[in-house]
């Protein structure tokens, strides 16, 4: 018998009461008498965790998985809505006066009491290094909550019969989150969860699988070690798990890995369903080369265009028949500022280019150097 | 005061010193960091602080002594908010950080004028045509005769009593500006949008209303006519000193008027030498800076506009210099001299101009 769960946390009286009470405050005629802000700052600084917009964090415990991944458990405060299993948060800091976002993967059991992200340490990578030099137990973050779609059907009659689970280095996290999930539902089909990594010192959750292993008979554990087994292939996937084909499979990890299974699923049309999250929350494409033609979309609006030469995103969007907001023309007065999703532009004033997701641009000054997408 | 060609600079070197002030420029803004954020948050503490402080005082305190320090407490709240705060946010001058509640296009402040038809008027017309004669409605405000090339109507009689109303209503003046009253009279806006922009002006001024006028002194009962009055004194004092400030900014003696036509086709350096022969800064100490929402660095601010004001002081030196190689005229003094000149021009543009009299170029 597999127990049914719901997944997300009770609704607390905080989360019935806070919407209220910021659309009331951001009235515009009680706005004009005290701003939303200052609410906010006076209530972060009565208590770090206090807040009506944003959910806050607080960083229970940090574990050392391996030389470079820690996990950071997390007690969020009552705005926090739950997550399922395989969705990821928006973790957000200000760093040098600059707020910057990244995406984690949960790793938690969905409907446990607090959260966990499991963050790779990268050599340049401004938000893992400050979470793994500065963040101790006791500081408070900014998330946001749960999204994403790689996820695990929600009704227990709808779990496959068989399942795979398949990772790579820290691609482990969202579908860790699904096998804690699978124990906990009492799943009682046939998962194999199958992990790549370069040597048993970078096993993330080294503890936590074993001891999964040992309490969940549904689980087959399957390592494999490149260091001493050679490079992962897919015909190493199809001698781990000669019924791959007949198997559900989740899988998580670098992108050319899930290419080649995506391949494998393709060139032997398996039936079964495949699903894979990207874990590289930005891609960094190169910038194509200014003057090539682009598609810009107008998320709001869902209207699109392609650009055609080296001229402002402003005079392209017109030029397609567009409107947007504008005032100077030569990026003082800010009137066409808007936020860029996704996509590189290049700032022709400075000749900066750019592919940060969800960045202020100014349309008469930028140039799309990629596929982009605007918030207008 | 006529058109006048401001420089004697060859397209090379007006190119070179497009250059150098980029320059100037770029070392500020790939320095900016936490010290200006936590600029600008100390500021709105201070406000806030300020603001608290002084509603307090005139809600809870005895006695007249308590009540010209609450009115202080508050105009200076209000001054901070519209000045070293509300202007500067909305210039973009803090997008950058990416904190919502320094967004420049959604930000909003305690006076009269909506922040929406100020980020127009100021930002958009004001900024890109500084000191052009019928471009930039901030020249006299469409209310003051401020240079001979304007023609001189009957009205320019009353001009000194205009600009004395203009000064104690000064939040109102900034509030209606982008009405445009004249185009709509002259036929040149239609009706809806004409209609539409007041509406605007009207709910953010009922706003303000509603709140010092009203809330506030219903709140504190007994106590309601010192707090009126205390709030409507507080409005005043901010609208004589952002009068005063922004009057300096360009009304002062020296400062350049251009011709549309001269305007066409600008680059760049064009743009920044037009910005800085139309700009005129005062001097003081930094608690003068801020209180003035540094515009009294206006040239600075005219050619960095979404700059983090806080870093006029430090780049004020280098432009002065640039002026001193490519001999341009960098127009300070201090607050009294320079306001002293607007007056003079106000004065001067309220007589009719001498039939057939050349009328003296100023020298720059």
């Amino acid at each position: 018998m597999i127990a049914k769960t719901t997944h997300a946390a009770p609704t607390t009286w905080a989360q019935t009461l806070t919407p209220h009470l910021k659309a009331a405050l951001q009235h515009p005629w009680v706005e004009s008498i005290v701003r939303l802000s200052a609410v906010e700052d006076t209530l972060a600084a009565l208590h770090p965790m206090l807040s009506l917009t944003e959910i806050r964090a607080r960083v229970v415990r940090v574990v050392s998985e391996t030389p470079s991944t820690k996990t950071f458990v997390l007690q969020p405060n009552a705005l926090w809505t739950g997550a399922q299993a395989g969705q990821f948060v928006r973790v957000r800091l200000e760093l040098n006066g600059r707020q910057v976002e990244r995406v984690y993967s949960l790793s938690s059991r969905p409907g446990s009491r607090r959260l966990a992200i499991t963050v790779k340490r990268q050599a340049d990578g401004l938000v893992s290094r400050h979470l793994h030099d500065m963040v101790r137990p006791g500081d408070v973050l900014t998330i946001s909550q749960a999204h994403g779609d790689f996820l695990l059907p929600l009704e227990a009659d709808e779990l496959p019969e068989k399942i795979l689970l398949l990772s790579a280095g820290s691609g482990i996290t969202p579908v860790m989150a699904m096998l804690r999930d699978l124990q906990a539902r009492h799943y009682a089909g046939d998962v194999v969860f199958m992990h790549v990594c370069q040597n048993p010192d970078e096993l993330i959750f080294a503890d936590a699988l074993r001891g999964i292993a040992k309490a969940f008979p549904a689980l087959t554990l399957v390592l494999h070690f490149t260091q001493t087994e050679g490079r992962f292939s897919v015909q190493t996937l199809l001698a781990a798990v000669p019924d791959t084909a007949l198997r559900s499979t989740w899988m998580c990890g670098p992108g050319a890995l899930m290419a080649a299974v995506q391949q494998l699923w393709d060139d032997q049309a398996f039936t079964a369903p495949l699903y894979s999250e990207r874990f590289v929350a930005v891609p960094l494409l190169p910038a194509s080369r200014p003057g090539t033609p682009s598609v810009v979309t107008f998320v709001a609006s869902g209207k699109t265009f392609t650009t055609s030469g080296t001229a402002p995103l402003l005079v392209q969007a017109e030029a397609a028949g567009l409107a947007p907001k504008h005032g100077c023309r030569m990026g003082i007065c800010r009137s066409c500022q808007c936020t860029k999703k996704s996509g590189t532009t290049e700032n022709l004033q400075t000749g900066e280019v750019s592919s940060a997701p969800n960045e202020l641009i100014r349309l008469c000054i930028s140039a799309a150097r990629s596929d982009i997408a605007l918030d207008l | 005061m006529s058109f006048t060609k401001p420089h004697a600079l060859s397209r090379e070197q007006i190119a070179q010193f497009e250059l150098e002030v980029n320059a100037v420029r770029k070392e500020v803004m790939d320095d900016l960091g936490q010290a200006d954020v936590d600029h600008i948050r100390n500021m709105i503490r201070i406000c806030r602080a300020s603001e608290i402080g002084g509603r307090a005082l005139l809600h809870f305190g005895v006695g007249p002594v308590s009540w010209v320090a609450g009115v202080l407490a508050l105009a200076s709240a209000k001054i901070l908010d519209n000045m070293e705060i509300g202007h500067n946010v909305m210039h973009g001058q803090y997008d950058w950080t990416g904190d919502p509640s320094l967004n420049s296009q959604k930000f909003e402040w305690d006076i009269a004028c909506d922040g929406e038809q100020w980020r127009h008027s100021h930002n958009v017309m004001h900024h890109t045509y500084t000191n052009i004669l019928g471009k930039d409605r901030d020249l006299g405000y469409s209310l003051l005769r401020m240079t001979s090339e304007q023609r001189w109507k009957p009205r320019h009689w009353f001009q000194p009593l205009a600009n004395l109303m203009l000064a104690m209503g000064f939040q109102y003046g900034v509030g209606s500006h982008d009405l445009e009253i004249g185009r709509y009279k002259h036929g040149k806006m239609p009706k809806e949008e004409f209609k539409s922009r007041l509406n605007r002006f009207l709910s953010k001024t009922g706003k303000q209303w509603f709140k010092d006028y009203l809330l506030f002194p219903a709140l504190a009962l007994w106590s309601a006519p010192r707090v009126l009055a205390g709030n409507f004194l507080a409005n005043l004092i901010r609208n004589l000193w952002t009068y005063v400030i922004i009057f300096c900014g360009h009304f002062t003696e020296g400062v350049a008027i251009y011709r549309e036509e001269d305007t066409r086709n600008e680059t760049r350096g064009d743009w920044y030498l037009r910005q800085l022969s139309g700009s005129s800064n005062l001097e003081g100490g930094r608690f003068f800076h801020i209180m003035s929402g540094h515009l009294s660095h206006q040239i600075e601010h005219h050619l960095f506009p979404d700059m983090p004001a806080h870093r006029y002081p430090e780049v004020a030196p280098k432009i002065k210099a640039l002026c001193e190689k490519y001999g341009l005229f960098y127009n300070t003094g201090s607050l009294f001299k320079q306001y002293l000149t607007v007056m003079k021009r106000i004065l001067m543009y309220t007589l009719p101009p001498k039939k057939g009299a050349a009328l003296p170029s100023p020298r720059l």
